[in-house]
């Protein structure tokens, strides 16, 4: 039986080559797309460049210079096996500057068993690497087309534990209920454990902890329900994560434990001219060693964002948001924090703000370009998260603006 | 013959109410849109929920048994509008939001799009199980129309 599908691409010097290659094969696959789908096998792809730049903080990169490290590149094919049976795969090029690691990832490779069906419920299973399904924007935030932003809600999206949040290895399961008095429910779980490469740990840990990061398997429920003929839908998910640090020999951190354990409630509204959507986030963070033998730290952190967008014209459309986030309940404005660290850690590391303005212009059916601004304050979304860098970020206040175009079949 | 400033501007009037009601009376009819299965469906009438959730995917069989393939024309034609919020009362965008988050995400497949109105019907006639909808439904033979109950 197949449990577990354990491929991974090591993320070497071949990512170069494979930009080209998933490129090209793109390129070549959507001028064939309308050849290769039929009933049994669908090709999807989608291909988007951008330009960024973040002033006052290391957000995209270490001399705040403009960046074209802005390149989102993926392609997918689904083939239907038989009736109960489909498997399907997505390869994506990502470069995002410092916020993760760039390269080319296996993004999901699955076999989805369709379980059982009526007219009310259907049940399926999913194995193999799997995406996290279970906050708003969470299985598509590399698609950039599907996303509502260039750069989504940080409090719940967060760049540095993006490998931590966007999936993993194992299984899925998706339980959907239709009842024409109360609405559509959505019940999903996962269990699965994410790779961490080495670079990817330089994100999380810092490049001064020489040792590895060891994701267990995490557990992720989520429910969502729409009331019937409803513009609304609202949900709630509780994720379970844990992962280690395993010292090197010669190391400045120690052998250490941390538990993530992360919930959201999320409302969303999808009106003729007006969309809506929000996440309400609560996060707990154990840290066990690390800084030294027998350290211990048990935080609460908090916050949300809302955002509303406006259709001004058939292709145009603005959006706002707003995002608050406090990394202890605690401690909201840092002090004590930056008092626990002997001053040496800002107290404006202990929370992150955006307000956002966006652009969305539909050039075509399959052709956007979005551009955007933020007006950020604060450092708690700034990796390495748990070990702040005061000196690359010694601005309380920052800001990011970017533009990319995109394109999709 | 002479016409005061008052009469003429009454006729100019007239003369624009006659042009308005001759080109409402020459354009093409407005249609409703309506819903066609491929024969091995062998469903008559569906529910707008029902019919909701086929094309949101979360009904992939028909009630025989037999699996649904959808077909749809692309989110900037017309019919495809009128269909979205006239029999699934959404907004096309949604539709899409959908979509895209099966295909990308790999929990699913998006419905099948073709070029134009006989591609579609004659992809629903000779696919088992499939579902489309038409504008006009008098041109159309050898499928199955399915009678929509709010």
């Amino acid at each position: 039986m197949l449990t577990s599908l354990k491929l991974m691409i090591r993320p070497t010097k071949v990512w170069s080559y494979s930009i080209g290659t998933i490129l090209s094969v793109s390129v070549a696959i959507a001028a064939n797309a309308a050849e290769i789908n039929n009933e049994s096998l669908q090709v999807h792809g989608f291909v988007a460049q951008g330009v960024i730049d973040a002033d006052g903080s290391n957000y995209i990169n270490d001399d705040e210079s403009i960046s074209f490290e802005l390149t989102e590149i993926g392609l997918n094919a689904s083939y239907q096996i038989n009736d109960d049976f489909r498997v399907a795969g997505q390869a994506v090029y990502l470069n995002g500057g410092n916020r993760y690691h760039p390269g080319p990832r296996l993004d999901y490779l699955l076999l989805e068993w369709d379980a059982f069906h009526n007219e009310a419920w259907q049940a399926s299973f999913y194995f193999g690497r799997v995406k996290n399904i279970h906050w708003l924007y969470s299985s598509v935030r590399d698609v950039p087309f599907a996303r509502p932003s260039i750069i989504i809600p940080q409090v719940t999206y967060f760049d540095g534990l993006r490998d931590l949040g966007v999936g993993g290895d194992g299984a899925a399961a998706k339980f959907t209920y239709n009842d024409d008095e109360l609405g559509e429910f959505d019940f999903n779980f996962s269990r699965g454990k994410s790779s961490f490469s080495d670079e990817q740990a330089d994100v999380v840990v810092g490049e001064f902890a020489f040792g590895k990061v060891e994701h267990d398997l995490d557990t992720q429920v989520s429910v969502y329900w729409r009331p019937p003929y409803s513009q609304w839908r609202f949900g709630v998910s509780v994720n379970d994560a844990s992962f280690g640090y395993q010292q090197a020999e010669i190391d400045n951190f120690f052998d250490s434990d941390f538990t993530l354990q992360f919930y959201t409630a999320s409302a969303l509204y999808e009106g003729e001219f007006w969309q809506f959507s929000a996440e309400l986030v609560q996060e707990r963070l154990v840290t066990d060693g690390f800084y030294f033998p027998g350290f211990h730290r048990d935080t609460i952190g908090q916050g949300y964002y809302a955002q509303a967008s406006y259709q001004l014209q058939k292709e145009l459309s603005v959006m706002l948001r707003t995002e608050r986030f406090y990394s202890n309940k605690d401690d909201k404005n840092g002090s004590q924090l930056a008092r626990n660290s002997g001053g040496l850690v800002p107290a404006y590391f202990g929370y992150h703000n955006d307000t956002m303005i966006g652009l969305t212009y539909d050039v075509a059916s399959n052709f956007r370009i979005n551009a955007e601004y933020h007006w950020m304050q604060g450092g708690a979304r700034l990796s390495p998260v748990v070990q702040p860098d005061p000196i690359a970020n010694d601005s309380k206040n920052w800001q990011v603006w970017a533009i990319q175009f995109m394109y999709w079949f | 013959m002479s016409f005061s400033v008052k009469n003429k501007d009454e006729i100019i009037k007239a003369i624009f109410i006659q042009i308005a009601f001759i080109v409402l009376l020459t354009s093409p009819q407005v249609q409703a849109i309506n819903i066609i299965s491929n024969i091995t469906a062998e469903t008559v009438s569906l529910s707008t929920t029902q019919l909701r959730r086929i094309y949101s995917m979360r009904q992939v069989h028909w009630q025989n048994g037999t699996p649904i393939v959808v077909y749809v024309l692309s989110s900037k034609n017309i019919i495809h509008q009128k269909f979205c919020k006239e029999q699934l009362r959404l907004f096309p965008y949604q539709l899409d939001r959908i979509w895209h988050k099966l295909t990308f995400s790999g929990y699913g497949v998006a419905p099948i799009e073709v070029a134009n109105e006989s591609e579609l019907v004659e992809a629903v006639k000779s696919t088992k199980g499939a579902i489309g909808y038409v504008e006009n439904v008098l041109e159309v033979s050898d499928v199955n129309i399915i009678k929509i109950d709010d």
